[in-house]
């Protein structure tokens, strides 16, 4: 692992297939982008300090242009290629809005190039030449630092400074997910952040209410016996121990919301990360009670997660059920298209209850991580191109595209004014299961702490805890494996931080 | 195998039950994977061993939501280009190796054969880098060019060619044959058969290839049917036998190329092992 493009490599390669859906969490930045360079605090006025550089500052100046009037004079249509990794019905509501993009004007014209999943397409950017990226390319929240790293893009804050474009609606947290080292590199899509999924039938069945889910990890406890004990269903939680779920993504967020440091130097905001904490006391507690929900027959570990649904497949088993699950709000969308074509027998979509993620042990702590992805804009040394693949973007993050986005997906929208239009007003109205992804991020607080770890490596270390809590699940020592996991992690990043010095 | 052998009475009763349990081990996964693709979505989880509903939609829709028909293109055109270049390659080299003289040839063949020690993998990444520079990056040459020559290939003829006799190259200078000529006329119609296995196995590994056109193709167009399939894979959750679906069709073709050369398969095989 000395590279960090060849240990990027292995370790894709070791758990490329785990990965198909999952939307991620992890880093951000404390600070806004106000009017370009200035490092504002975030707009909601809590304590945040302002973001400092992770690496060496990268002041906006030194970064490729973005001239948004380029635009302009052009008189031939532009051809834009734009890696995601999106796939199933998320890739069709994307397709459904580049159509409408396309269909909208004539000087761009969008052609979206699927490249499998997240962890795919970053691949094959890092790897690939600049000649041979695309113009534009989706990019997961834990891929903040590297892509920053390649020195390959137009920051988007180049943009919004250039066309003076307006930001003032946007959840700052989703913002500020992707400014680091005073620049905002890019510009969140797809936001999502981990719900409680539970079966409003089995919580009737065991005597709870069915409105009021579990917000913690005590009630989760006393609610799966209830279920348990009662013969409701097999198991009360259903676990899994995917890098982008349960192995690593939860941690982030469960760490974040008790307002605990994920890694050192301000998880990584005032200078960059030389150790991670989660062989902390905090994360040792938080292990050995996910362990001792498991080990009491309580919580159902179904693994790895390869298909990024089997978490939630398990509250569809017909013979061992689970009652509840922890997945991404992305997947909401899905389940209910899933439940409603009949495909599991004996649950209908009104017996789906979604509830804010639980909290660690007794805990009343809401909010969460922004998790999902982010638009970049590659570099071609063509302001014309640039200008396009602006133009784009800001079509798909206009109020109504948010709207329409949001309502066939269960992202959560990436601006305030997209609740006031089109479908997602309705759906938020009349499903409020969608919404709960979207309250959780508004109250979550703003400190370094609350915002999530920014790591080189951090799909690296990921895969390190997901070893580690597999261990734990299995029935392992909780602080060894910790504690080994945290050791290699912590040589990764002092690896990242000197080949990238 | 001779027949005069052929088991009798209870000693050939538990010989086939044996061959029977393992056939029905091996058959399990292709019966639940044509029984999915043959369901309707919602009744897959109901019974998923029993044929309780029947659709050929499910497989009209991996054809089509899955453009399988244009995969299946490009998996054929890559798989007989890789094929036939690496039989010409083969031939080429393993004729040097066996029939010319030339210093170093024992090292040279040694260097070839060390080539075989190294997987995929670890080239990976420079090739891609190579691939890359050379603008090659979602075209039928980055697909094919680094698996035209291969050391198998190479080593598996030259074993045949050394079974030919002396003589025979002799016998045929006589009357006047050059090194192509002997080639063409005597050295590759005795290795016949292990031509065609080589071809063969070139084909099905070739058209099996997942990892290197994953990585080499970005555009859609592009994909052969293996990563095609993988979109059919991380497709829609409620969807779960498409991709049984979309298996099938993939393996149809490689299952008829399989049924028709077997013989040829098997006889290349021996006629390689025992010769000499």
């Amino acid at each position: 692992m000395k590279t960090p493009n060849k240990s990027r490599f292995l370790l894709a390669g070791l758990t490329a297939s785990a990965l198909l859906f999952a939307s991620c969490g992890g880093g951000g930045s404390s600070s806004i982008v106000d009017s370009g360079n200035t490092e504002a605090p975030a707009t909601d006025g809590s304590s945040a300090p302002t973001a400092a550089p992770t690496t060496v500052a990268t002041p906006l100046a030194s970064l490729p242009p973005c001239d948004t009037t380029a635009l302009d004079s052009v008189t031939e249509t532009i051809d834009i290629t734009f890696w995601h990794g999106m796939n199933g019905d998320l890739e069709d509501a994307l397709t459904a809005l580049t159509a409408e993009y396309n269909a909208s004007q004539t000087k761009v014209n969008v052609s979206l190039e699927n490249q499998g999943g997240y962890e795919q397409t970053l691949d094959k950017y890092l790897q690939s030449s600049q000649d041979s990226r695309p113009e534009m390319v989706q990019a997961p929240e834990y891929a903040v630092q590297v892509m920053g790293d390649t020195d390959s893009n137009v920051p988007v804050g180049a943009c919004i400074e250039s066309a003076a474009y307006d930001t003032s609606d946007f959840l700052p947290k989703a913002l500020n997910q992707y400014f680091t080292e005073g620049v905002q590199w890019s510009m969140p899509f797809n936001v999502s952040d981990p719900v409680l999924y539970y079966n409003k039938k089995v919580f009737e069945a065991a005597g709870l209410d069915p409105n009021k889910p579990p917000t913690n990890m005590a009630e989760v406890r006393t609610m799966s016996q209830a279920i348990v004990d009662s013969g409701a269903a097999a198991f009360g939680l259903s676990l899994d121990t995917g890098a982008d779920s349960g192995g690593g993504w939860f941690l982030e967020q469960w760490f974040a919301k008790l307002g605990e440091l994920y890694s050192d130097n301000d998880n990584g905001r005032l200078a960059p990360s030389t150790k991670v904490n989660f062989d902390s006391q905090v994360g040792i507690d938080l292990l050995t009670d996910l362990q001792s929900l498991v080990n009491d027959g309580l919580a159902y570990n179904v693994g790895d997660n390869a298909s990024g649904q089997d978490a939630l497949l398990k509250l569809a088993d017909p013979e061992s059920a689970a009652a509840m699950t922890i997945s991404t709000s992305a997947a909401l969308g899905t389940v209910l298209t899933t439940v409603q074509g009949g495909l599991i027998p004996g649950i209908t979509t009104d017996d789906i209850g979604v509830g804010p993620m639980p909290a660690p042990g007794d805990a009343d702590a809401p909010g969460a991580i922004v998790g999902g992805a982010s638009l970049w804009i590659v570099n071609h040394d063509d302001p014309a191109k640039a200008a396009a693949v602006w133009d784009f973007i800001s079509f798909l993050i206009t109020a109504e595209s948010q709207s329409t986005w949001a309502a066939a997906t269960g992202y959560v929208p990436v601006r305030s004014s997209a609740l006031e239009v089109g479908a997602i007003a309705e759906k938020y109205t009349t499903d409020p299961r969608f919404k709960v992804a979207y309250d959780q991020l508004l109250q979550a607080a703003d400190s370094p702490a609350s915002l999530g770890a920014i790591l080189g490596p951090q799909r690296e270390i990921r895969t390190l805890s997901a070893r580690a809590i597999a261990t734990v699940l299995q029935g392992g020592d909780v602080a060894a494996a910790l504690t080994d996991a945290a050791t290699q992690a912590n040589a990764l990043l002092s690896a990242y931080i000197a080949a990238n010095q | 195998m001779a027949l005069d052998t052929a088991p009798k009475g209870w000693r050939s009763f538990a010989r086939y039950s044996m061959l029977t349990i393992v056939a029905l081990f091996i058959l399990f996964p292709v019966y639940t994977t044509v029984i999915a693709a043959l369901k309707p979505g919602n009744k897959v989880l109901d019974n998923p061993l029993l044929p309780n509903a029947f659709t050929l939609d499910v497989l009209k829709n991996a054809w089509t939501e899955g453009r399988l028909g244009r995969y299946l293109m490009n998996t054929t055109v890559v798989a007989l280009i890789i094929t036939s270049v690496q039989l010409m390659t083969s031939i080429a080299s393993a004729y040097a190796f066996s029939f010319l003289k030339f210093p170093l040839k024992r090292l040279v063949f040694g260097i070839f054969l060390s080539t075989l020690l190294v997987p995929l993998e670890v080239t990976l990444v420079i090739n891609r880098r190579t691939i890359d520079s050379l603008g090659w990056l979602n075209s039928f040459q980055g697909l094919t060019v680094p698996f035209i020559a291969t050391a198998f290939g190479t080593f598996l003829l030259r074993q045949v060619f050394m079974q030919i006799p002396p003589d025979l190259r002799e016998a045929a200078q006589m009357d006047g044959l050059g090194h192509w000529g002997f080639m063409k006329e005597v050295a590759i119609p005795l290795v016949r058969p292990t031509l065609g296995a080589l071809g063969l196995f070139s084909f099905l590994a070739s058209w099996n290839q997942y990892l290197w056109p994953s990585l080499i193709t970005t555009e859609d167009d592009m994909n052969t049917v293996q990563t095609g399939l993988r979109h059919l894979a991380s497709s829609d959750l409620d969807k779960p036998n498409l991709i049984m679906a979309g298996t099938i069709i993939a393996a149809v073709p490689i299952l008829i190329v399989l049924v028709v050369f077997q013989k040829q398969l098997v006889r290349g095989l021996t006629a390689g092992a025992v010769k000499g």
